[in-house]
């Protein structure tokens, strides 16, 4: 078959395939109240274990529907399809009530793109049909007390113990890990060697017996950040993700994930297309400021960023598309949204002035500004900082030589045990 | 100007690139700007040659593009031009090979479009009033009179004024915004050279004192040449952008390089963050601005809806950018960027420069609100 037919058929295939995904739409979900929000105020909508029981359910309807996993091979649950099939099917979701996992929603995505590319079959069996089914929500456990923009430097440990792998430690802000099923985890699996070396992946299930979940109170009023114990948990080889001592090939590989999939959505970035900032038109309007010559610019300053963010996106996939999967590449997208956002935050409260410090006594809507403005920074912190990622657009795109290392070229037990030592250092 | 070429868009781009490295390579640039030596009195044709000016002109009238969308194509040889800051009214020459495409009477179209395909002539858009910033109409007013026109005023920051064979003028009549086709030599019209930050390029005002004009100056009719001008500001917008963002990503690339070569500390200073995390913020304002300029020169090339405002985000936002990158640039190259010898003032000179060309940022911001009903 000529690549030209070969096209004509997915092509015609995406339009029959469109038919049945609005037909199916049409007969099996609600649709959502008109214009209602599909951006959340992040920090005002608290997910509870009851109300993700009822997102579950709408989940558990679109897998049975055949429309779960689209892009996923049909032996994992899925459909076998291509990523056009999954934009599709996403474009004629829109005006429907599909299930709102939060945090998680995007966090297992990312779990399971991750798995696919470096789980074993049977894992990948066990795991992805009920994933796609929305019984296996992930959480990441990634971060730790002492261990944030140093992955590798994680501390908590597995020990082999005949069959089985303990694990011991604890970590921290694994947001919506209290309602997640199972923990995608980070451990040392051997601290003889440099660091980089002996890191392994696990699937930890939340309820296993030692785990211990506790939620941590943020600026923003919520408490979606948790925080693990990990207490003499046991697991087997069958639970281990990748190759033991081989985690950080892995994590390269989430990161990318994580970073091309447009970042944390913290805020809401309105699409460029609909005219300037209809958020901060708006505020501009509330606070009578909308013919102010200086409100005036703030308004397009933000526009014009917005525009330049979402054009960014598009050719980081181009960019990805012609020369492949890059982290460098794909840090442009998460400094964009690491740097623009907490200034888009900062613009809004400038335009409303006055009246975004102050509100009524329980108003939500009045307290959008100053919550989205606590909330600016967690894109240039969350899921790698800017500086994480200057580093790599640095290294990486622009060539640039690295820092001198200080814990790549030793053992992880020295690495501790220098670092300890390195105040009373005298060079 | 690098991801989503077709295979002849990189033609021409590279092309371009090696025609100016044989023609106007930067040590001629620099000669140029030391007022030393001399442009190849070939430089225009050739270029012409290239297709630098036949891109917004259909092939009918002796035009013709690469991929479809001539605008495009003519970013992509501003982005080439732009790298190796080209000297010449390049923009003014295309904007006005377009007009007269579009609205020139037979005459204007026999006349003068052949001319400008070929080469032999260049033109300047005549579109800043005496203030520098505002409407393409400010600073000249047109009275009717007798079987023609009468043009009062001034204009600014008219680049090659005295080199070029043609201005195109942008004034308000009482019937509206009108434009005229001037040939250079016109009685009346005074065109004054000014000394200017940039070197690589020649500024002017533009002075009429009652420039008498017959009506076969006119180009389309009078007081109804608002959408043609919106359409010229958008190309414009759009050309400078992509000039631009060739100049920055050459400046970049010749920072992030000494970056590597320069030891300071024991090692290059591109290992330290302080430098590296610099020039990553600066290579993320590139990134942006070649993916914005990439959307505006689609859009209106294609005339989509929204190209009026994407050609504006795209001056405004690289304007800023150019700057800031110039900017980051100098600081990474210490004290050899503030020596005349070294290429950076020039990127300098010429990026912020060409941020207050044809409506500077902020005029162009005010612009997007009022476009959005604001």
């Amino acid at each position: 078959m000529s690549f030209e037919q070969e096209m004509d058929d997915v092509m015609i295939d995406l339009e029959t395939f469109r038919r049945g995904a609005r037909a199916w739409l049409d007969a099996n979900l609600e649709r959502r109240a008109e214009r209602e929000p599909r951006v959340h105020l992040r920090g005002m909508d608290h997910k509870t274990v009851e109300g993700i029981a009822e997102e579950r359910k709408i989940q558990r309807r679109i897998y049975d529907g055949g429309y779960s996993g689209l892009s996923v091979p049909v032996v994992y649950g899925g459909r076998g399809l291509t990523a056009s099939h999954e934009a599709v099917f996403e474009e004629e979701a829109q005006p429907y009530v599909t299930p709102d996992f939060g945090v998680l929603g995007r966090t297992t995505d990312v779990c399971a793109r991750t798995m696919l590319s470096h789980a074993v079959d049977d894992f990948l069996k066990r795991h992805l049909p009920r994933i796609l089914a929305g019984e296996e929500l992930w959480v990441q456990f990634f971060s730790e007390p002492d261990a944030g923009s140093d992955l590798a430097g994680v501390r908590t440990r597995a020990e082999r113990q005949g069959s089985r792998w303990i694990l011991n430690g604890s970590k921290t802000w694994s947001s919506g890990s209290y309602y997640a099923d199972y923990g995608l985890c980070l451990v040392r699996t051997n601290s003889d060697v440099p660091k980089h070396r002996g890191l392994t992946w696990f699937a930890v299930p939340t309820t296993a017996p030692g785990v211990t979940i506790r939620s941590i109170k943020q600026i923003n009023g919520d408490d979606e950040f948790c925080e693990e114990f990990l207490e003499d948990v046991e697991l087997t080889d069958d639970d281990v993700i990748g190759d033991v001592d081989g985690g950080w090939a892995v994590a390269q590989t989430m990161l990318v994930h994580e970073r091309g999939g447009g970042g944390t959505s913290a805020l809401p970035v309105p699409v460029p297309s609909q005219g300037p900032a209809p958020d901060l038109v708006a505020l501009a309007r509330q606070a009578g400021r909308e013919k102010d010559p200086a409100v005036r610019q703030l308004i397009a300053r933000a526009h014009v960023n917005d525009f330049a963010r979402h054009q960014l996106t598009r050719r980081i996939a181009s960019r990805m598309r012609s020369s492949g999967i890059d982290a460098g590449v794909a840090a442009y997208g998460k400094l964009a949204e690491g740097t623009l956002a907490p200034l888009r935050a900062r613009l809004a409260l400038e335009i409303a002035g006055g009246t975004a410090v102050l509100w009524e006594h329980g108003d939500i809507a009045g307290m959008t500004t100053a919550v989205n403005y606590l909330n600016g920074r967690i894109p240039s912190i969350a899921g790698g900082t800017n500086e994480m990622q200057r580093n790599g657009i640095g290294e990486r795109v622009l060539g640039l030589p690295r820092e001198p290392s200080f814990d790549s070229n030793k053992p992880f037990s020295e690495v501790v045990r220098d670092a300890r030592n390195w105040k009373s250092r005298v060079d | 100007m690098d991801v989503d070429l077709i295979d002849d868009q990189i033609l021409l781009r590279d092309t371009t690139t090696r025609f100016i490295e044989m023609t106007c390579p930067l040590a001629t640039v620099k000669e140029l700007a030391d007022g030393k030596g001399q442009l190849d009195s070939n430089y225009l044709r050739q270029a012409a040659a290239l297709g630098w000016f036949a891109m917004l002109v259909p092939e009918e009238l002796g035009g013709g593009n690469v991929s479809g969308n001539g605008v495009l194509d003519a970013a992509v040889i501003a982005y080439a031009r732009g790298a190796k800051l080209q000297p010449g009214s390049f923009i003014g020459t295309n904007v006005l090979a377009m007009t007269l495409a579009l609205e020139g009477s037979p005459d204007q179209q026999g006349a003068v479009l052949p001319s400008l395909l070929e080469g032999r002539a260049s033109a300047t858009w005549a579109a800043t009033g005496p203030t520098g910033v505002g409407e393409p109409t400010a600073g000249v007013r047109a009275d009717r009179r007798r079987n023609g026109y009468v043009l009062l005023g001034s204009k600014s920051l008219v680049q090659d004024a005295s080199s070029a064979g043609w201005l195109l003028v942008t004034t308000l009549a009482e019937e509206g915004p009108t434009q005229f086709l001037v040939p250079a030599e016109t009685p009346g019209m005074a065109v004054i050279g000014r000394d200017g930050l940039d070197l690589t390029r020649s500024f002017f005002d533009v002075v009429f004192d009652e420039v008498e004009l017959p009506s076969s100056a006119l180009v389309g009719r009078p007081g109804a040449a608002t959408a043609t001008i919106d359409r010229q500001l958008a190309v414009t917008c759009v050309l400078s952008a992509a000039e631009s963002v060739g100049a920055m990503d050459r400046d970049l690339a010749l920072a992030v390089q000494y970056a590597k070569d320069r030891t300071a500390f024991g090692r290059p200073i591109g290992s330290f963050q302080a430098i590296k995390h610099l020039l990553a913020d600066t290579s993320l304002l590139l990134e942006m601005s070649k993916a914005v300029t990439f959307a505006a020169a689609t859009a209106v090339g294609s005339e989509a809806e929204g190209g009026t405002e994407m050609a504006s985000i795209a001056k405004a936002f690289v304007g800023d950018s150019g700057i800031d990158l110039a900017q980051s640039c100098f600081q990474v190259f210490g004290g050899i960027g503030f020596t005349w010898e070294h290429d950076q003032h020039l990127y300098l000179r010429r990026l912020t420069t060409e941020a207050f060309l044809f409506g500077d940022p902020a005029w162009h911001r005010e612009r997007l609100c009022h476009l959005a009903g604001l």
